[in-house]
């Protein structure tokens, strides 16, 4: 037996949640040849099928790329402090696609480690996400390679499986979950089938050999010569949480945010002092690498990739994190005329 | 095309004549071609010719790291070209220690880009090596910029609010910035933070800052590539922008950028003949 519900009956809910207050989010066509993860003004705005990935991704709703810390105001000698509006509206992200919703696991472990950041956790508790499997995939995606797959449940609360038939197949993952849609579905004996998803296209462990090897390798700087220093990767990336503390305002008053930073700008790592670390692009493009498959994994045991996708398909000169690995991985093993693993030994 | 694009190519690096050529490759049909440089002859044939070679190459004549790699050759279509143009004459570049290879293009996407429309640049003039015979159309100045007549109708209100709705999605990732031939600058002054001239928060007061502040620095400098409406992940309609200033330049002081080079830029010329109408 199963649960399932319609599209129709989830498109009301849809509008229900916000009639109620709800901030709703889901995959929306802002214009055209354009879809984006966006707060739904109606339930007709949420699109449910016809793209593969929106060009950003959920953590949107979760790490916004600004956020008010705190405010301040002077008035003569006094200065008035002010907090934020605590976010008390419930959010719900609808249509999300999996590798999006297992971003947030995995990005719970640098928001609570030495510090818990309460402005993530609040956002994280307030938030309930229904994701809906893929049917489809195209050339950039690669989540089978990264331990994920079209119907995988990480950072779900709901799971929809298409049943071809304008309904879904509802799998509840989490009691949040099971609240949001409690006394909406029916009992069914139909069961959702997920197509098998891409073809995997690298192996984690082959990336950690490549990245344990030869950190100085020109390698790095011939593989990613095109890249233009932009952020569109880590912005449109689930995982990808790097920020910057700025204030803004004037004499009179202004507030202390926090906005989304990339170590793709030569910024990132530039010192009070003009002293740069990283000097050239491919140092940046290598450290994005390191961080996602090296370092990150070795602190937290948790990749920060889930294979969307989506910095090749954003990038203005089509650079990932699947084409320079593959790149690397080719590369390399032309020049051992070994397999890539094998750089390990 | 394609072979004598590579033979030229393969030429141009056995004699030495330069150190790489900076062209367009292909492996995954399902992407556009992307820019590789080639440095070793027999590499020549990696090179690919096709319409969906989008990028302007001309970006990385002012990278460092593409500097480094000694004298270059560079493949460029005619809107391209202008760019190279542009920066000749902002002395970012020496004409004589490169070599431009022009290609006849007949637009761009499937379907064709905004730009190619109103394109009258398929056959590059300026380039040291012109491959490929394409016809250049006049078109009438109230043509070329069609895209903008809509958006000029609407009321000043009406603007503001699709200025509103379309930077609103701007979120600071400096792709139009990083992909544009003409922003150049060592540091931006987006990145001058001591102090902070321009917010880096995208909110609508920070986004308006940067893209109008971009804009006036492209102002009869941009030649209307298009890479920054390209590139932006947020599909913002930054050629409209660009667009605006780029007609204004045209009707002010009858000047289009990197159309010939002989013309003295707007920015870096005076006339007393230049109206002064702005200043009442």
């Amino acid at each position: 037996m199963s649960e399932i519900i319609s599209q129709e009956k989830l498109r009301r809910l849809v509008g229900e949640w916000i009639a109620a207050g709800k901030r709703v989010g889901g995959p929306r066509r802002v214009k055209s040849g354009l879809v984006l993860y966006a707060a739904l003004n109606n339930a007709g705005e949420l699109l449910l099928d016809g793209f593969i990935h929106p060009a950003n991704s959920i953590k949107e709703f979760i790490f916004p790329r600004h956020e008010v810390l705190y405010s301040y105001r002077l008035e003569g000698k006094k200065i008035a402090l002010g907090e934020p509006e605590p976010l008390s509206a419930e959010q719900i992200v609808v249509g999300a696609r999996p590798c999006d919703a297992a971003a947030l696991p995995i990005l719970d472990h640098v928001f609570n480690w030495d510090y818990r950041d309460p402005f993530f956790n609040r956002r994280r508790e307030m938030t309930t996400v229904v994701t809906l499997a893929c049917t489809e995939h195209d050339n950039q995606c690669f989540c089978t390679s990264v331990g994920l797959a079209p119907d995988a449940t990480a950072g779900s609360d709901v799971l929809l499986v298409d049943l071809g038939d304008g309904s879904y197949e509802v799998r509840f993952v989490t009691d949040k979950g099971r609240k949001l849609l409690a006394g909406q579905t029916e009992q069914s004996s139909k069961v959702g089938q997920v197509p098998p998803g891409p073809e995997p296209k690298l192996d984690p462990k082959d990336i950690r050999a490549i990245l344990d090897g030869d950190f100085d390798s020109p390698l790095w700087q011939e593989l990613t010569l095109r890249c233009m220093g932009c952020g569109a990767c880590s912005y449109s990336c689930p995982t990808c949480h790097c920020f910057d503390i700025v204030d803004e305002g004037n004499a009179r008053g202004g507030v202390r945010a926090k906005n989304w930073d990339a170590c793709q700008f030569g910024l990132f790592t530039q010192h009070a002092s003009g002293h740069n670390p990283r000097t050239v692009q491919g140092q940046r493009q290598r450290q994005r690498l390191y961080h996602k498959f090296s370092i990150y994994p070795a602190k937290f045991g948790a990749i920060l990739c889930t294979g969307c996708g989506n910095c090749t398909r954003n990038c203005p000169v089509s650079l990932g994190v699947l084409t320079v690995i593959r790149e690397a991985a080719r590369r390399i093993e032309v020049k051992s005329g070994k397999p890539a693993a094998a750089t390990n030994t | 095309m394609l072979e004598e694009l590579r033979k030229t190519c393969r030429d141009l690096l056995e004699k030495g004549t330069v150190n790489v050529v900076i062209g367009y490759g292909q492996d995954d049909a399902s992407l556009p071609a992307y820019p590789i440089f080639v440095t070793r002859p027999e590499d020549a044939d990696r090179l690919v010719w096709n319409d969906r070679c989008f990028a302007n190459l001309v970006t990385y004549l002012t990278k460092p790291e593409v500097k480094a790699l000694g004298k270059p050759a560079v493949i460029l279509k005619g809107c391209d070209e202008r760019a190279l143009v542009v920066l000749a004459k902002e002395s970012q570049i020496d004409r004589g220690q490169m070599v431009a290879i022009g290609l006849a293009c007949e637009g761009v996407g499937d379907p064709r880009e905004a730009k190619c429309l109103v394109c009258d640049v398929h056959q590059p003039k300026y380039c040291d090596i012109v491959l490929g015979e394409a016809k250049n159309q006049p078109l009438p100045a109230e043509r070329r910029y069609a895209d903008i007549e809509e958006l000029m109708k609407k009321t000043p209100a009406e603007r503001m609010a699709f200025w509103r709705e379309e930077l609103s999605r701007c979120i600071k990732c400096y792709a139009c910035r990083q992909v544009c031939p003409l922003c150049y600058c060592n540091r931006c002054l987006a990145d001058k933070n001591q102090p902070q001239c321009i917010d880096t928060s995208s909110t609508l007061k920070g986004n308006f800052a940067w893209h109008l502040m971009r804009a006036f620095h492209l102002a009869a400098r941009c030649v209307g590539c298009d890479e920054c409406t390209r590139a932006c992940p947020a599909g913002i309609n930054l050629r409209l922008l660009n667009q605006t200033l780029a007609r204004s330049a045209e009707e002010q002081f009858g000047y289009r950028s990197g159309i010939d080079p002989q013309a003295e830029p707007v920015v870096g010329a005076y006339s007393l003949q230049d109206k002064e109408e702005f200043i009442r």
